[in-house]
């Protein structure tokens, strides 16, 4: 009972220790409400003379995706694979998984900035940044996806003379290739909305625009955009989920 | 008529965890012979197939199968090893995503080689061999179907099927009909004998019920603490000596309920077998 009662006071006293530090203020939100209409107010009508900068950004948009989300499926499998620890031995998958942690742990944005300013501007830095992110996320679910896969039969098949990449083709992959496209195709919904916004450092696609018109106050262009990237994500979240629904 | 040994263990002892799981004097098994190993749960029936097939390493003693002596190192030698002895488990361990003919061409794996089963090159002869097999288990029919879409009964034909492919010699059965129904565990342990005689194998098995190890075996190894307590012919084992065997259930004070905790805890692979990294093979 004490516990409990010690428990509550302390998660209180974490809340309202947050909520002071980050000046959480419902009467400034409160009158912030018109300002927030106002601003969507000025995105419309939606100036669509800029249908063309739309058209080639969200493709530019697409195509980072596409590439950062495959290289990094690239590199994240066989590492993945390296990492699982019922696989490879602890020199080996320890020092993988803590470089996966790191890599995890650079927010996605400071990782864009890094290649802006290693490759300069352009959707290039961008898909860097998704496949580093991506190696990091991805391999993760791979070593765990694996870890958890019943040894027993992968025993049976070494038992029978089966070679160690023999396993893997015919053991292995069968039993966690579903999974692994199931992540696969949440991964590309994520890096599309990611992606989205990596223009904010300089890093291509829709964003880029978004932000340039709105520091030129050209409100009814960004305005299309930011319509565009919610078109986007949602069809991105739908061929994902069509995806996983096919295998589950 | 000179018998052939085709397993021999002298003074054989397997340790775990600092503690001796299994300790064999002398053990043999000759060619076409049909072993039936019973003992209560914990008593080393398991860790004895395991060491067979090299998958624990046995801490001193000799042991030989099929003329290879223990320990084998050569990489090359450990596959020919595991061709010769097939092996089937309690629970099936088939790639169940995988369909029943993909199953039983599993077993070829150890003869074909890399490139061409990355390619799915299959010769003639793994074709007719597969195929004869999946016959012998009367699963033709559904050849097609994937393995976790049949009955118990069906995917252990598979797995029987499986370690035909492999052109063994010796077949390990670790007990095979467990998670079986009474009724279809007799008609495996038929398939499994009458295969057994066709393809002259020598089969060893372990089984939790004493009817079916004096049914289906000529020769009887009754276990307790990781020792063989009795070792004679099938007729000569008498209820008296059943009862003396299993009295003491579990007083090891290890209760390995289905026998599953101590095989996935033992899991290691692929580096574990003496410590080769990956890729092998
Ligand atoms: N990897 C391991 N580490 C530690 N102890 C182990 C290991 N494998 C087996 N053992 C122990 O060895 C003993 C024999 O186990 P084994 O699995 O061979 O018994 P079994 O006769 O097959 O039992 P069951 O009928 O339950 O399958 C048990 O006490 C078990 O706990
Ligand atoms: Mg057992």
């Amino acid at each position: 009972m004490a516990g409990k009662v010690s428990l509550f006071l302390a998660v209180s006293a974490l809340l309202f220790w947050s909520f002071q530090g980050s000046e959480f203020s419902p009467g400034q939100f409160w009158r912030g409400i018109p300002q927030l209409f106002h601003f969507f107010g000025r995105m419309t009508p939606p100036d669509w003379s800029v249908w063309d900068v739309l058209l080639t950004s969200a493709v530019e948009t697409l195509q980072t995706t596409i590439a950062g989300t495959f290289l990094g499926a690239l590199f994240a499998y066989p590492l993945g694979v390296l990492a699982a620890s019922n696989w490879t031995p602890i020199w080996v998958h320890l020092p993988i998984k803590a470089f996966m942690a790191f890599v995890r742990s650079i927010p996605l944005l400071l990782l864009a900035l890094l290649f802006v300013s290693a490759v300069g501007l352009g959707p290039f830095p961008g898909v860097l940044a998704l496949a580093v992110h991506s190696v990091g996320v991805l391999g993760r679910f791979v070593a765990e996806e694996i870890e958890a896969t019943d040894p027993k039969p992968l025993l049976a098949l070494q038992g029978t003379g089966a070679s160690s990449l023999q396993i893997i083709q015919h053991g292995l992959i069968p039993q966690v290739l579903p999974q692994m496209v199931a992540h696969l195709a949440i991964r590309f919904e994520m890096n599309l909305r990611d992606s989205t916004i990596l223009g904010l450092v300089g890093a291509g696609g829709l964003g880029f625009y978004v932000f340039l018109y709105v520091k030129q106050f050209q409100w009814q262009k960004s305005g299309v955009l930011v319509l565009a990237i919610i078109a986007l994500v949602f069809a991105g979240e739908f061929a994902a989920w069509q995806v996983r629904k096919r295998l589950i | 008529m000179s018998k052939e040994l085709v397993i021999q263990i002298e003074n054989a002892r397997v340790e775990m965890e600092g503690r001796t799981i299994l300790s064999v004097e002398h053990f043999e098994v000759s060619r076409g012979e049909r072993v039936a190993i019973i003992g209560n749960s914990g008593s080393g029936k398991t860790t004895l197939m395991r060491m067979l097939k090299g998958y624990v390493p046995c801490k001193e003693g000799k042991v030989v199968v099929m003329g290879d002596v223990f320990p084998i190192t050569d990489p090359k030698k450990m596959k020919t090893h595991h061709r010769h002895i097939g092996m089937i488990h309690q629970h099936f361990d088939l790639i169940g995503r995988e369909t029943v003919w993909q199953n039983v061409y599993h077993g070829r794996l150890g003869y074909v080689s890399l490139l061409k089963s990355v390619f799915g090159v299959c010769s003639e002869r793994d074709l007719q061999i597969c195929a004869q097999a999946i016959h012998e288990v009367h699963l033709e029919d559904k050849q097609r179907r994937f393995a976790r879409t049949l009955s118990g009964g069906e995917q252990q034909r598979v797995a029987i099927a499986r370690a035909l492919a492999q052109e063994p010699t010796i077949l390990l059965a670790d007990e095979p009909v467990s998670s079986l129904d009474p009724a279809l565990a007799e008609d495996i342990m038929d398939l499994l004998v009458s295969v057994c005689d066709a393809y002259d194998l020598t089969l060893m098995m372990s089984l939790h019920l004493p009817e079916l190890a004096r049914k289906y075996a000529d020769r009887i190894l009754a276990m307790k603490n990781g020792k063989i307590m009795w070792d004679g012919s099938s007729d000569s084992l008498s209820n008296d000596r059943i009862c003396e065997i299993y009295e003491f259930m579990g007083t090891n004070g290890v209760v390995n309920g289905n026998g599953t905790r101590a095989s996935r805890s033992a899991f290691t692979w692929p580096y574990g077998w003496q410590g080769q990294p990956l890729p092998g093979g």
